[in-house]
């Protein structure tokens, strides 16, 4: 019988989903039916998370008791590292985020773990365990094996891996985070880029607008069509340079990538490598443009060689009927 | 050091052993140093394919590359948007004579494809996808296409090969009208809203009950007064919308129209630029926040009107009275202090904001804001040479693209770390040369490429002028 641990993520008192992906990867890994997954979750309040991790597929929830409600590197890694001490997992599924870059690797370190970050395929070849990452800037997939390690830390790409359906009851047990001197402390929490502004990394269905819109007078159509559409509008790098959106709301290497996206509409964007870099991996594209030859129509699902005002008229009317 | 002439610029590009360099100054060299640069570029078969991909290689690269006779370089020529009709002629010959149907289909979708070979795809290739790829090029002149559709007719793809010539700009009155009766709604409503569509086919389609015709037809400024006025009263919101919108539909039917059910059409009318105050008073106080927020932004809204919308409870509405061009120092200022940045970032980006209110403005600590004050050409160059030192390169960005950053305010992003700044700053006029000329040792490619480029530029428009050598 082997384990895998899950670390579950909580952010201001909410379980953040890719908790419950986690838990669906954790699954796939599972050899026999033996095999049992753990979810730790861990925090000053950690005990209100216990209804929402008592889902299908948890064996076990180990609620660890830690000084704050707040992240604090220094206790996660004190407590994943008792965990693993206390449970020896083979695996340990970690949310790659800006939590786990602030101790995953300092973890593995120390003990010696296999590890491998940004993982999105995980899968055992034989008895081997393999994790697939991007390398040279997201342009190929390398395959990561760890020979001879018991233990392997491994942080996972976000909106990847599908949660299971239905609720389950899991054993839960308790523990206390181990004492430890902290180095951070916790003074404001600040929304990075976006005020208040939506997070458009956390976004499954996305239009987007690019230099073909025109003038800064075009923009309110396209935000009341993604508003009637239920998407969120956001922008190639030169409208949000020209103030006609927020920086909160570009894709692409000077913006953000959006890494929960499942349908993007790119309207009147040529699609500039940089711009791709940022939304490439959705599996949804659809393009709208009136240049056939243009660069986003290499990696659209869907294409329209035609004016996005057309579109745009058109789409809104059939919303309104 | 900087080069003294387009020669000494190529034997720069040489000695560089850049193949990126040697792409850049190509149009500057003949016979054997043309021939060491080409081999620079093809000194890999990588580096050649992605220079053949790249969208920014000169036209007189891509020729030389079609030269190289490999198939997947052809591949990538044929989809970079810069190759030019000579080479795609070629390209053609090559792809026709080994029956390369992916390839033609490109060619028949370029847009620098010339029109000779353009007819000929019409005429002899079998292939659907490249036939339909080829209704859609408006580069298809108005003859190419009336031979395309005389060569579809009766066959399976007609109808596809109609919807698209239809839409293309290039097609003739004649065909259009030749193919209107045998098209689908869909066609004849994108025959309809066709800048070469007849008028008397417009008269003729505008008895019709076809929502799809009517929304076009609606929005069509050729269409009558009388057909307007029923399409005013039809049940489909987009055909109502469309009236709202034509520019030629008459003043008495927007007492109608402000009062729609439908938003969709009163935010069409809030757009209009030919309201009478009483128009917009009433929808300045519409329920539907897009009414508001297009009145906001209207020209022709009295200050009243827009003091009022200035503490409408929407930011949206607040920041569209932000951005209109007819709004006051004394309004601006006021909404430089709004709780929400976004409103506040559409003052920092206004042309009518004072230096005092972007002075103020330059304490904010939003990303959108700063980067307002930093693209703002009124904001004091004082602030703009703090700003370049934020750590935030959306700010930094701005200062850049600020069309009155004085060179010295510029010169630290010399050395920014984003190497697409420094590319910018290659092409920023208030740079001088020597300025431009530090960065052509630079680590990214892609801002050497532009330093070499921007210079043999210069060799071109001046090809006697020598560059100071300093």
């Amino acid at each position: 019988m082997s384990k895998i641990l899950v670390i579950a993520e909580h952010r201001r008192n909410d379980l953040r989903p890719v908790s419950l992906e986690l838990i669906g990867a954790a699954n796939g890994l599972k050899k026999s039916a033996d095999d049992k997954v753990l979810v730790a979750v861990i925090g000053s309040q950690a005990d209100a998370f216990v209804p929402a991790l008592s889902v299908n597929g948890v064996d076990e929830l180990v609620v660890v008791k830690g000084p704050s409600a707040d992240f604090d590197p220094d206790v996660f890694e004190a407590s994943v590292s008792a965990l693993i001490a206390a449970h020896n997992p083979a695996v340990v599924l970690l949310p790659h985020s800006v939590d786990s870059l602030g101790y995953a690797s300092s973890l593995a370190s120390k003990a010696g773990y296999g590890f491998a970050t940004d993982v999105y395929i995980v899968e055992y070849q034989g008895d081997e365990l393999v994790a697939t990452r991007g390398g040279y800037n997201q342009k190929v997939n390398v395959e990561v094996d760890f020979p001879g390690k018991s233990t392997v830390v491994l942080t996972i790409r976000p909106s990847v891996f599908k949660p299971l359906d239905g609720a389950g009851s899991p054993a839960v047990s308790h523990m206390d985070a181990p004492s430890v001197q902290s180095r951070s402390q916790n003074k404001d929490y600040v929304e990075v880029g976006g005020g208040n502004d939506i997070d458009i990394t956390t976004v499954d269905f996305i239009m987007s607008i690019g230099r073909g819109i025109g003038e800064e007078t075009n923009v309110e159509q396209f935000r009341e069509l993604a508003d009637e559409a239920g998407a969120t509008l956001c922008c190639s790098r030169p409208i949000a340079d020209a103030g006609w959106l927020p920086k909160s709301r570009q894709v692409g290497q000077s913006g953000k990538v959006v890494g929960s996206c499942k349908l993007y509409v790119a309207m009147g964007i040529s699609g500039s490598i940089q711009h791709m870099a940022g939304m490439k991996h959705v599996p949804t594209i659809i393009a709208v443009n009136t240049d056939p030859g243009a660069s986003i129509f290499t990696i659209a699902k869907y294409g329209i060689v035609a004016d996005i005002f057309d579109i745009e008229e058109e789409l809104k009317a059939q919303l309104a009927a | 050091m900087m080069f003294g002439s387009a020669d000494a610029l190529v034997q720069l590009a040489i000695k560089s052993r850049d193949p990126y360099v040697a792409a850049a100054v190509h149009e500057l060299a003949t016979g054997i140093t043309k021939l060491e640069l080409e081999a620079l570029i093809c000194g890999t078969r990588r580096t050649a394919l992605a220079i053949a991909r790249w969208e920014h290689t000169p036209a007189s690269v891509l020729t030389a590359l079609a030269g190289v006779h490999d198939e997947a370089i052809e591949l990538r020529l044929d989809k970079n948007p810069g190759t030019s009709s000579s080479v795609l002629s070629g390209l053609y010959e090559e792809a026709r004579s080994k029956d390369k149907a992916g390839l033609t289909k490109l060619i028949a979708q370029h847009l620098n494809s010339g029109t000779e070979v353009l007819r000929r795809i019409a005429l002899h290739a079998n292939d659907s996808e490249c036939l339909l790829a080829l209704s859609k090029n408006p580069a298809a002149n108005a003859k190419v296409l009336a031979e395309l559709s005389e060569r579809a007719s009766g066959s399976d793809i007609a109808v596809a090969i109609h919807k698209n010539i239809a839409q293309n700009a290039s097609a003739s009155a004649e065909l259009l009208t030749r193919i209107f009766d045998a098209s689908d709604v869909y066609t004849q409503a994108a025959i309809l809203g066709h800048a070469n569509c007849l008028a008397w086919l417009i008269a003729k389609a505008a008895a019709s009950e076809e929502v799809l015709m009517m929304r076009v037809l609606a929005r069509n400024r050729r269409v009558s007064k009388e057909s307007l006025q029923r399409y005013a009263a039809c049940e489909d919101a987009g055909v109502r919308a469309g009236v709202a919108a034509n520019a030629l539909t008459p003043v008495a039917l927007f007492r109608h129209l402000i009062k729609d059910k439908s938003e969709l059409v009163r935010r069409e009318v809030a757009s209009r630029v030919d309201l009478s105050e009483e128009h917009i008073e009433a929808l300045s106080r519409d329920d539907d926040i897009w009414v508001r927020q297009r009145i906001a932004r209207s020209p022709t809204t009295s200050l009243d009107v827009l003091y009022r919308l200035a503490v409408d409870a929407v930011a949206d509405v607040r920041r569209a009275v932000a951005r209109n061009s007819m709004s006051t120092v004394h309004l601006l200022n006021m909404l430089a202090e709004d709780k929400n940045a976004w409103v506040r970032s559409g003052v920092a980006y206004q042309a009518n904001a004072s230096q005092r209110i972007l002075m103020k403005l330059a304490d904010d600590k939003d990303v959108d804001v700063l980067s307002g004050v930093a693209n703002n050409p009124n904001t004091p160059q004082s602030i703009l040479k703090e700003l370049v030192s934020s750590n935030e390169a959306d700010v930094r960005r701005g200062v850049i693209l600020n069309k009155s950053a004085a060179r010295n305010t510029l010169l630290p992003l010399l050395e920014d770390p984003y190497y697409l700044h420094r590319v910018l700053l290659v092409h920023n006029p208030h740079l001088q040369a020597q300025d431009k000329w530090s960065l052509r040792d630079d680590p990214d490619f892609q801002v050497r490429f532009s330093v070499y480029r921007w210079a043999a530029n210069i060799c071109l428009k001046m090809p006697d002028t020598f560059l100071v050598t300093k």
